[in-house]
């Protein structure tokens, strides 16, 4: 099976809505503090005033721009998602790979591990861990890695199992290539759609879970988040700022999801034959 | 009444070079028998044979011994050498009208030698003539003619009756049937077992081999003037020792061949040797091996290294330096250092199980060099299991596998990459067989990848061309750039078979590597893995279910069934005269039809008994009872009760 993946996604409405927010946000990610008119954290302006010509979305209650402070706290949330989510990944990859391609006491040992994970609310522990520990951002993001690998791990363990009876993985094996040489340049690269697959789910899992955390206070109030944003917001309710202040950060969050879940959807119809049928692609 | 021919060499001066004709040949012509000399144009059999009879050319030297009678010959007596000839030894030439003399009517010239040697009156002459061109069912009215006016059957016939007139004790037939269709052979056929039965000595020259094996009882095989093997005639097809021997048998049709002609590869040379002066170093040129200075020869020392080297496709490096000479291995005299063809594979008492069916009962194979096996059957019978074991790819239950006088499961344990090495695998499913990741470069450098050879990317990339081209590809950067979606199933298979012979592995298994393939292509394949095996003398071990598929291409085949090897043979055998039932349920359902009284297979397997007998129409109480016992034949065997019904 060798799918003209390029060719497939290029004409796939979902694939391009996602890949033109991926574009966007990761110029906001990465110009976003060029972009900000003033620091975030520079309280020097007239609390709560509307949105004017020097600031866009207004200021906060604090005295901080708003607009500045959606750039960076996209920027953070962004880069929770990410860092979390390419941890989750790689744990996953490697443990469902060699789970499978060993199998034995090792591969009963990691699934059962998987298993106790699987079953764990995520939410319960990093609220429990940042309750109690405060840790950093990215060690909170590491964490939740931990806890979100066994989903990656398990599909990637059991295309493993089927990819080891693969007639290219035999005649690899026939021709006296070791574990190390078929796991690398047959096993990994053979499943590289269901990386991003993976990938796309974890990332919007963490990027809501930081959202989530935030939202309760629980993390580094200091550092700018779209869920912290999000509950200050609403402590002014009764006044008219939901349009500049609440709506925002909301609409971010909700891009920023959307954004994982449109490229999720069309990167499944491509691998998933069973999807693919009302795409617009072609097979060869 | 006997001829040996005791080291007897012959070399033919011309100015500064000399060729080679005949090295130390020691043969016997024994009474009563027929010596068969075979060996391609220019190996020296005509030579040996015009030199009994001290018909040589002037600038032909030579050294050894010819005994008639347990008498030396005295080459350089013509007066004793003419009491011999025709007398004593006479010779059917070849081309015969060109050794006619055109001039004379055919009559006299057959009587010519009653006149001439025997000393007999004209009268009597022309009568014994022409009672010896009557006997070669010559017409009478032809007996008047000149040699042109007669068809080149009756030239063969007065020849023949002009060598048999004087009655001689050893007659020398060089290629007496070149020139003869089949039904014309008959005769000299009859001549020559006339003459073995009373007591006489043949001395047969010929290359065709399948009548050398009928008339034969010794056969002679010469190369480049060498005696490569001596062997009982009968063993010639299916017992040859010597590698050219098989070579030369592949390349001869005959009516029991199935398999397309093999041919040996590069072509013969002749053995020049250049003599500058007396005492010089002499230097020998064949099969484009240089010798080196040292090595102080003159026109009979022997050469060094095999003078088949170049065209063996067992050579190793002692072959190259070694002097190789005739030595007895089994009931034959061969020239070869690794003592005649090696065994490649060896299966010894191979069973499997998984879980609760028996995939394979115990089972012997041998495969020796430059064998083509197929293994037929019916689905599930156990081929690719045996195939996937004798690769190293499966592990036995019992048994032993041996692979080049090594135990393979040792090695696999030790060493798997350097066995890994030795073995080609060609899978059933190219497209599958090749990570859709893969470009061709990737895919055929592959096993050079895994075993860090070629290092150099230009290297590895020259390799991969070069292996490309051997199985017609093209090595265009286009080509090698390709992904195998992109590529015809056929070009996929040449690919992996590019892949499988990349590492130059002693044995290529093949499992149903055509059954993907439509016929054109299959065809295109199969004549590219024939060429293959002669090319690179591969020994192969090829699975199909396709027994008409396999019998063009088989040396031998192994019909399987539920795990046993029921019969094995020579391929021509076994399509001309199967055994066993299930070989002829085979045979028949390939070629389209389906006898009465066939049964469907049943479901399971039977517990004891022969595998084959709630189908087989011969069925008796004893098949239900217990598994038949092997009858060995030449080369094979068959496990059936009734071998003889």
């Amino acid at each position: 099976m060798h799918v003209n993946l390029s060719h497939m996604l290029r004409r796939d409405p979902w694939f391009l809505t996602g890949m033109i927010l991926t574009l966007f946000f990761l110029m906001v990610t990465f110009l976003g503090p060029f972009l900000a008119p003033f620091s975030p954290w520079n309280m020097d302006f007239v609390p709560l005033s509307p949105p004017s010509s020097t600031h866009l979305l207004g200021v906060n209650d604090g005295g901080q721009d708003i607009f500045s402070e959606l750039l960076y706290a996209v920027r953070n949330t962004f880069f929770f998602g990410m860092i979390s989510a390419s941890t989750a990944l790689f744990l996953g990859v490697l443990i469902g790979a060699l789970a499978g391609w060993f199998g034995g006491v090792a591969d009963l040992i990691l699934m059962r591990l998987a298993d106790v994970l699987l079953a764990t609310p995520a939410i319960m522990i990093l609220i429990l861990v940042a309750a109690l520990f405060r840790p950093s951002p990215h060690i909170l993001a590491l964490i939740l890695a931990g806890l979100m690998w066994p989903t990656i791990g398990k599909t990637i363990r059991s295309q493993t199992l089927s990819l080891k009876q693969s007639l290219h993985v035999r005649a690899a094996r026939q021709m006296g290539g070791g574990s190390a040489y078929v796991i690398s340049r047959h096993l990994i690269p053979e499943m590289f759609p269901l990386y991003l697959i993976g990938f796309a789910a974890k990332a919007r899992m963490a990027m809501f879970m930081e959202a989530a955390l935030a939202f309760l206070g629980l993390l580094d109030p200091s550092r700018k988040s779209l869920g912290m944003m999000i509950s200050y917001a609403l402590q002014y309710y009764y006044m008219d700022i939901w349009w500049h202040w609440l709506f925002p950060p909301i609409l971010c969050l909700s891009l920023l999801i959307m954004m994982v879940t449109f490229l999720a959807i069309s990167l499944e119809k491509v691998v998933d034959p069973r999807l693919r049928v009302n795409l617009p692609g072609r097979l060869s | 009444m006997s001829l040996m021919i005791q080291d007897f060499s012959v070399v033919y001066r011309d100015g500064d070079h000399s060729i080679q004709a005949v090295e130390e040949a020691t043969l016997a012509v024994k009474e009563g028998e027929c010596l068969a000399l075979v060996g391609e144009s220019g190996s020296g059999k005509t030579s040996l044979g015009k030199a009994c009879l001290g018909l040589l050319p002037q600038n032909a030297e030579t050294t050894g011994r010819i005994l008639l009678n347990d008498r030396y010959m005295d080459f350089s007596n013509d007066m004793a050498l003419n009491a011999i000839r025709w007398q004593k030894i006479a010779m059917v030439f070849q081309n015969g009208a060109e050794t006619l003399n055109p001039s004379y009517r055919i009559i006299d010239q057959v009587a010519e030698p009653v006149m001439k040697l025997a000393g007999r009156s004209r009268k009597e002459a022309l009568h014994r003539a022409s009672r010896a061109l009557l006997e070669m069912g010559l017409p009478e009215n032809c007996y008047r003619h000149y040699p042109h006016q007669l068809s080149g059957g009756q030239v063969q016939r007065s020849l023949l009756a002009m060598a048999t007139i004087l009655d001689p004790d050893i007659l020398i037939l060089d290629e007496p049937t070149s020139a003869l269709d089949a039904l014309n052979k008959g005769f000299v056929s009859d001549i020559i077992e006339d003459y073995k039965q009373r007591g006489k000595g043949v001395l047969l020259i010929t290359h065709d081999l399948a009548f050398a094996v009928a008339h034969g009882d010794e056969m002679a095989v010469l190369y480049l003037g060498q005696v490569m093997e001596t062997l009982p005639a009968r063993e010639m097809f299916s017992n040859p020792l010597h590698p050219y021997t098989l070579a030369l048998g592949r390349s001869y049709p005959t009516m029991g061949t199935a398999r397309e002609l093999g041919g040996i590869r590069g072509d013969a040379f002749y053995r020049l040797v250049h003599q500058h002066g007396r005492g010089d170093a002499a230097q020998y040129h064949h099969s484009h091996i240089q010798i080196p200075e040292s090595a102080h020869m003159d026109g009979h020392a022997p050469p060094v290294g095999c003078l088949f080297q170049g065209r063996c496709t067992q050579t190793i490096e002692a072959c190259r330096t070694g002097i190789v000479t005739l030595e007895t291995v089994a009931h034959h005299r061969v020239r070869c250092l690794r003592r005649g063809i090696v065994s490649i594979l060896s299966l010894q008492g191979i069973s499997k199980r998984y879980d609760e069916k028996t995939a394979l009962h115990p089972t012997d194979l041998v495969l020796k060099a430059g064998d083509l096996l197929s293994l037929v059957g019916e689905t599930g019978s156990g081929k690719t299991t045996l195939a996937m074991i004798a690769a190293g790819v499966l592990a036995q239950d019992r048994g032993s596998r041996i692979l080049e006088d090594r135990d393979m499961d040792e090695w696999l344990k030790k060493d798997v990459r350097s066995m890994a090495r030795k073995v080609g695998v060609v899978y059933q499913n190219p497209a599958a067989s090749i990570s859709h990741r893969f470009t061709v470069l990737d895919a055929v450098a592959e096993p050079l990848a895994i075993h860090g050879l070629g290092l150099g990317k230009d290297e590895r990339k020259e390799m991969v061309k070069s292996v490309l081209v051997d199985v017609h590809l093209s090595t265009d950067d286009t080509f090698l750039g390709r992904y195998p979606h992109e590529l015809n199933m056929g070009a996929l298979q040449r690919v992996c078979i590019a892949r499988a012979l990349i590492l130059t592995p002693s044995l290529l298994i093949a499992d149903e590597p055509t059954s993907a393939l439509d016929p054109s292509v299959q065809a295109k394949v199969l004549k590219l893995l024939l060429d293959l095996q002669t090319e690179r003398g591969l020994t192969m071990l090829f699975v199909s279910h396709d027994i008409a598929l396999a019998r063009k291409i088989s040396d031998r085949m192994g019909i399987m069934l539920s795990g046993y090897l029921v019969e094995l043979g020579r391929a021509s055998r076994i399509i001309s005269n199967p055994v066993h039932p299930y070989t002829k349920m085979l045979l028949e359902g390939a070629g389209g039809n389906r006898q009465q009284g066939w049964k469907v297979p049943p479901d399971g397997e039977p517990s004891k008994g022969c595998p084959f007998f709630p189908r087989c129409p011969k069925g008796k109480n004893i098949c239900q009872e217990e598994f038949p016992s092997i009858h060995k034949s030449e080369h094979g065997w068959v496990a059936c009760h009734f071998v003889d019904v």
